[in-house]
């Protein structure tokens, strides 16, 4: 599966028949339509999401909020928008993933830091 | 390694004093450093940046002070909390400090740590990444810590900055404790010989200039006014030293009214008399506060001037501008001082006679401010320099 993965990655005609096929199915999974992002459907409670999301600058948190708020609504509607307003696929990148690695981590770190013990040498 | 060499030094008679000696890291940087009369397990590194807030322009007023604050913030390989953590096991304390000439990140450690907290202060040098949400933090504190800071400068700045001062060249590595070649061989082997040599920016180097001025600031309801009378001091800090001390009311034995002329003025008249200075790497500036019943401030103001010194009295104040400077190099901080003007190359220059130098100090136009009842304040003008 690894191999498989590692393909798509490398070898450039492989990718380039995956890569429409890929952004057709994304498209088929709906959040596009109403405008959002991947990283708008992250779950956000949780304390590590939450912090990552703190940390975003305030032009992304703006965008962030504008897009639930249009999502919310057209829900609401039972609407779609017109493909034209689709979210592209180079929009669709991920803002807020690296910030919750980076703040797990910190997390998990300050775990190992407050459950450890101390060894006199 | 170096512990047992530096010890093993120390044991030894000293024949040559190491003070002050300058050595170089691979990279170039100046590594000062001198190390302790005892055989204390305590010691100290510093990265001294010369970046102070006089090389900041109009763009990026109170940059430097940001930049002293982004200090054991997260870098790429540790994050700000494990860097206070792992000092809290260490039993290190860590401080940041901006003056007008240098940005000062201090570690004060036992002696064995010293090779791991060179890597600390090299990481704060090379690798940290000034991230948006700490500069939000960090303004916070800088707003608190500075009235001043009211400019708004954004983490670009800070980054912009941090890239011109962090070169080889505007860096010193300070520490006591510890042997400056012992010290310039950790360095070597940190990751502050990853500074680079020099940056595509640079920073302005202004040459300082005495502008005089005055300030009033009315407070009807205080008894006492407050005058400041400030000079333009000596070129060097030695002289300004003994101008304060000729400028000083204080005195210095207990039950007795005090020798100099000032002392005898404010005992016998009651008035408050404190003096001042600060030298920089070329500029330096001394006076002395005057505090009286309003009613008297005028008095107290024209009386507390020093015309021409008589030479007793010159000779008491290099005395007492001696005691001052020993007793500052006795301390930690007063050491890091003096190492890091070494390694900047400012040591001593010419010294003027102490006499010459009050006699054209204090016939200068100096620099006035009042706080008290202004009525009573006299103004600058009319003093008569």
């Amino acid at each position: 599966m690894e191999a498989i993965g590692r393909a798509v990655q490398t070898n450039s005609a492989f990718r380039a028949i995956v890569r429409p096929l890929a952004n057709t199915w994304v498209n088929l999974s709906g959040y596009r339509r109403l405008g959002l992002r991947y990283d708008d459907l992250i779950a956000e409670e949780s304390p590590i999401a939450q912090e990552a999301i703190s940390r975003l600058s305030r032009q992304e948190i703006d965008g962030r909020n504008i897009r639930h708020r249009h999502a919310f609504q057209l829900s609401l509607a039972h609407q779609e928008y017109p493909r034209a307003k689709w979210t592209k696929a180079e929009d669709d990148y991920a803002y807020l993933r690296p910030l919750i690695e980076e703040v797990r981590l910190e997390f998990a770190e300050r775990d190992a830091f407050n459950s450890m013990t101390t060894v006199k040498k | 390694m170096f512990q047992t060499k530096a010890i093993t030094k120390l044991a030894a008679p000293i024949a040559s004093r190491t003070y002050a000696s300058v050595a170089s890291a691979s990279n170039g940087i100046k590594v000062a450093s001198v190390a302790d009369a005892s055989e204390s397990p305590m010691a100290s590194i510093s990265l001294v940046i010369n970046a102070g807030s006089r090389f900041e322009t109009a763009e990026n007023s109170g940059v430097a002070h940001y930049l002293k604050a982004f200090g054991f913030r997260n870098t790429q390989s540790r994050t700000s909390f494990r860097t206070v953590r792992e000092a809290e096991l260490n039993g290190a304390s860590l401080t940041a400090e901006a003056t007008r000439e240098n940005i000062i990140y201090t570690v004060e450690c036992f002696k064995d740590a010293i090779p791991y907290f060179a890597d600390v202060l090299g990481d704060i040098a090379t690798a940290t990444k000034y991230t948006e949400h700490e500069f939000r933090d960090i303004a916070k504190l800088v707003a608190f810590e500075s009235l001043s800071a009211r400019s708004s400068p954004a983490t670009r700045l800070v980054e912009g900055y941090a890239e011109a001062a962090l070169t080889a060249g505007r860096v010193a590595i300070v520490g006591t404790g510890i042997d400056s070649a012992a010290l310039a061989a950790i360095v070597s082997e940190s990751k502050l010989a990853a500074i680079p040599a020099s940056s595509a920016s640079t920073l302005s180097t202004p040459a300082s200039k005495f502008n005089g001025g005055v300030q009033q600031i009315y407070d009807s309801a205080s008894p006492v006014s407050h005058y400041a009378l400030a000079f333009e001091g000596a070129s060097d800090a030695a002289t300004t030293r003994v101008l304060a001390n000729l400028l000083s009311g204080e005195r210095r034995l207990k039950w007795n009214t005090g020798v100099s002329p000032l002392a005898k003025l404010a005992a016998e008249e009651g008035f408050g008399l404190q003096s001042f200075q600060s030298s920089y790497s070329d500029a330096s500036l001394v006076g002395v506060v005057v505090s009286a019943p309003n009613a008297k401030i005028q008095e107290a103001v024209e009386k507390s001037q020093i015309a021409s010194p008589s030479a007793e009295t010159v000779q008491r104040a290099v005395a007492a501008a001696k005691v001052d400077v020993s007793e500052a190099l006795a301390t930690r901080a007063g050491k890091r001082d003096a190492l890091a003007q070494a390694a900047f190359g400012r040591t001593a220059v010419a010294v003027e006679s102490a006499a010459s130098a009050a006699a054209k100090t204090f016939k200068s136009k100096p620099v006035g401010a009042a706080v008290g009842l202004s009525q009573a304040t006299p103004y600058v003008d009319t003093l008569g320099f």
